[in-house]
């Protein structure tokens, strides 16, 4: 699915990422843990395309085209979607308008026919059912005037209907309520496919205890210090972070 | 001692001969240039415009439910209009002729008012016709009254009075149109006086033809606990300045004004607004917002006089702007004078383009760089016109206003 080789990257000249090497196979679902500032996000937000971040060597591969070229809207024409940490507010742009024109344009990309208003409508309220989102939540604007946890779970909502190929979860597990925490995992598992792939980013082991990971890494110093199964999640709740430096180190 | 309304009108062109038009060398009149306004139409700019015919009914307003007052440049068209009964409305025309006395207050009002230009001046001595509306206190016009002026080109001076009666309630719609390629002056002058617990919501379309010159004037009196909305919407005209003034005369009088100015090529759009809060415990609200592309300049001078004896006033006013081309302008400046302590004033301006982070999400949701530029302009100007409460005025304004802008793909789906 997706092949990142090498990949340095720098925010206003102060190096961030320095050489992520890390391949995700379609079907799985891998989690990066790492504590404050490690680059979780400037990871997740270079696959998506947010411009300020300079690549300075590597490459990232996506199905087998240069992802590095392709515009934020192409990505995810293509399939990409991040959950954002911070979902931002947009007064006066409605939330299912917004959706409507990005599987529009996303169809139009594909070759395929436009869905119309009611094509689309009963797709929406079908995916709103699975996160558990009120109705009233669609004509509103994006975000707007919604809690911590309704933005998350509006995320989790605008993947479920766009339908990636490769979800990127950035700590849309941080601050939810375990009802929350089981909708949000909820949309995830129902996405979850053999030829569909997540990356979980996140603070907390328990949220694996809802979706099970294959791999899990650690991100550390802007580089991938260790890789393993779901057990080393439990390993870094029960013992921090800094153990897995000075591994790497010696 | 009575004087005769000529008496007035002569007094006032007095003042217009002795003052003249401001300049930009006068503080309130540095981004607006008036001399445009005699190069466009000559010396004798301030000459009426002929009696014309023009169907009033290609400016309707699609879906609105309302009474109709019609003027055709400057004069009152009787049989296009469709006027409520039981409530006294009359053209300013109709009332000279019939009650002079009633006509000399009206003009006399304004005409000696230290804050206005030679400009009303100028409409005091020459103002033709214009809307008399006067509703009687413990009433409400069951419909909105849309008064639209229309004009093909040349000059009209137009005066309107609305007086509303204690817990009385109205709705007007004024709509200054034309569709022409001529250029005129349009100088319209509305004074609204509110007695106590008196209501008005006021929509103030400027959607005149992109030659035409417009300034307006909007005087507002209040009593106590009346409630004044202004929603005035600048989409029209190559050059237009307004003046709102609302005086929060009594205690607990409240006031809302709220603006959208959007513009591009070369109009220059100038709202100079005044809240006087001259009694304790009232409220003003003050929501100015721009779209300027091209080469369009925009001016908004927001001026909040808070006096000694107002104590427990409630002010907030905002001013946000977006540019669109590194050609457009805006000047901003809001101006807060308050001589006493126990108040609440809140403002902010902005001055911008299109927020990075809104755009990159909705790129990220797979929209077009071009369509979500035009998606956040929309819902940047959308959010003072979702402040209507007449949802065929606010339609009729977001199609006017988006046909100016770079065409939205899909306009009626982002309609909220
Ligand atoms: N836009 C930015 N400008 C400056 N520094 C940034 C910016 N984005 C991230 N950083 C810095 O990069 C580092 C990694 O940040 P981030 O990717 O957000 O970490 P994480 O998501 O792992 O907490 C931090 O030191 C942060 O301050
Ligand atoms: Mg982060």
């Amino acid at each position: 699915m997706i092949e990142i080789k090498d990949l340095h990257a720098s925010v206003d000249g102060k190096a961030i990422l320095k050489g992520i090497n890390l391949t995700i196979g379609a079907g799985e679902v891998h989690a990066i843990m790492g504590p404050n500032g490690s680059g979780k996000s400037t990871l997740s937000n270079i696959i998506a395309g947010r411009d300020g971040y300079t690549v300075t060597k590597g490459s990232i591969t996506y199905k087998g085209k240069n992802l590095l070229e392709m515009s934020p809207e192409q990505r995810s024409w293509e399939g990409i979607f991040l959950a954002f940490q911070y979902p931002v507010e947009i007064p006066g742009v409605n939330n299912t308008y917004l959706l409507k024109a990005g599987v529009n344009a996303k169809r139009k990309h594909q070759g395929l026919q436009e869905l119309d208003a009611i094509e689309f409508l009963q797709i929406v309220r079908e995916k709103a059912k699975l996160v558990e989102l009120d109705q009233s939540f669609l004509s509103r604007g994006v975000n707007e005037g919604f809690s911590g946890g309704e933005k998350k779970r509006n995320e989790i909502f605008q993947m479920a209907v766009l339908e990636p190929s490769l979800a990127l979860l950035d700590e849309t597990d941080s601050g939810l309520d375990i009802d929350a925490l089981r909708i949000v995992a909820n949309g995830v598992n129902h996405l979850r496919s053999k030829d569909r792939s997540v990356v979980m980013v996140t603070h907390y082991q328990r949220l694996l205890d809802y979706i099970q990971p294959d791999v899990v890494h650690v991100l550390m110093d802007g580089k991938i210090l260790k890789t393993g199964g779901k057990d080393l999640a439990l390993e870094l709740e029960e013992r921090g972070y800094d153990w897995v430096r000075q591994e790497a180190a010696a | 001692m009575s004087v005769s309304l000529q008496t007035v009108r002569d007094q006032a062109w007095l003042a217009f001969e002795a003052r003249g038009l401001p300049t930009t060398r006068d503080e309130d009149w540095k981004y607006t240039d008036l001399s445009r306004i005699s190069a466009l139409l000559g010396e004798q700019w301030w000459q009426a415009a002929a009696a014309t015919e023009i169907d009033a009914a290609a400016f309707a307003i699609p879906n609105l439910d309302a009474y109709h007052m019609i003027f055709v440049n400057g004069r009152f068209d009787a049989e296009a209009s469709d006027l409520p009964a039981g409530i006294t409305v009359s053209s300013l025309a109709g009332l000279i002729q019939d009650e002079p006395d009633k006509t000399i207050e009206l003009m006399a009002y304004h005409a000696d008012a230290a804050l206005s230009s030679g400009l009303t001046a100028a409409n005091s001595a020459l103002a033709s016709d214009g809307a008399c509306i006067c509703i009687a206190a413990n009433t409400r016009l069951d419909k909105p009254l849309h008064i639209l002026h229309v004009n093909d080109g040349g000059t009209s001076h137009l005066r309107s009075s609305i007086e509303v009666g204690q817990h009385a309630e109205l709705e007007i719609i004024e709509h200054f149109a034309g569709n022409h390629d001529a250029s005129g002056l349009t100088n319209s002058v509305t004074a609204i006086r509110l007695a106590a617990g008196g209501r008005c919501t006021h929509y103030r379309l400027q959607l005149e033809a992109v030659k035409q010159c417009h300034n307006g004037r909007v005087e507002v009196k209040q009593s106590r606990d009346s409630a004044y909305v202004l929603h005035a919407v600048e989409l029209g005209a190559l050059l237009s300045r307004t003046d709102v003034i609302s005086k929060l005369d009594e205690q607990g009088a409240s006031c809302e004004l709220n603006g959208l100015f959007v513009a591009s090529n070369r109009q220059h759009v100038d709202h100079h607004t005044r809240i006087e809060h001259n009694a304790p415990h009232c409220v003003s609200r003050e929501h100015y917002r721009s779209v300027l592309d091209g080469r369009a300049h925009g001016v908004f001078n927001g001026k909040i006089i808070v006096g000694k004896g107002a104590v427990k006033t409630d002010s907030a006013q905002s001013n946000a702007n977006l540019l669109l081309s590194d050609k457009a302008e805006i000047d901003t400046k809001p101006e807060l004078e308050i001589y006493n302590d126990d108040v609440k004033c809140a403002h902010g301006v902005t001055i911008g383009q299109l927020d990075k982070n809104q755009l990159f999400y909705l790129k990220s949701r797979g929209i077009s760089e071009e369509e979500a530029k035009q998606m956040l302009t929309f819902a940047f100007a959308d959010e003072i016109l979702a402040k209507m409460g007449s949802q065929p005025v606010r339609r009729f304004i977001e199609r006017a206003a988006f046909a100016k802008l770079p065409i939205i793909t899909d306009l009626e789906g982002m309609l909220v």
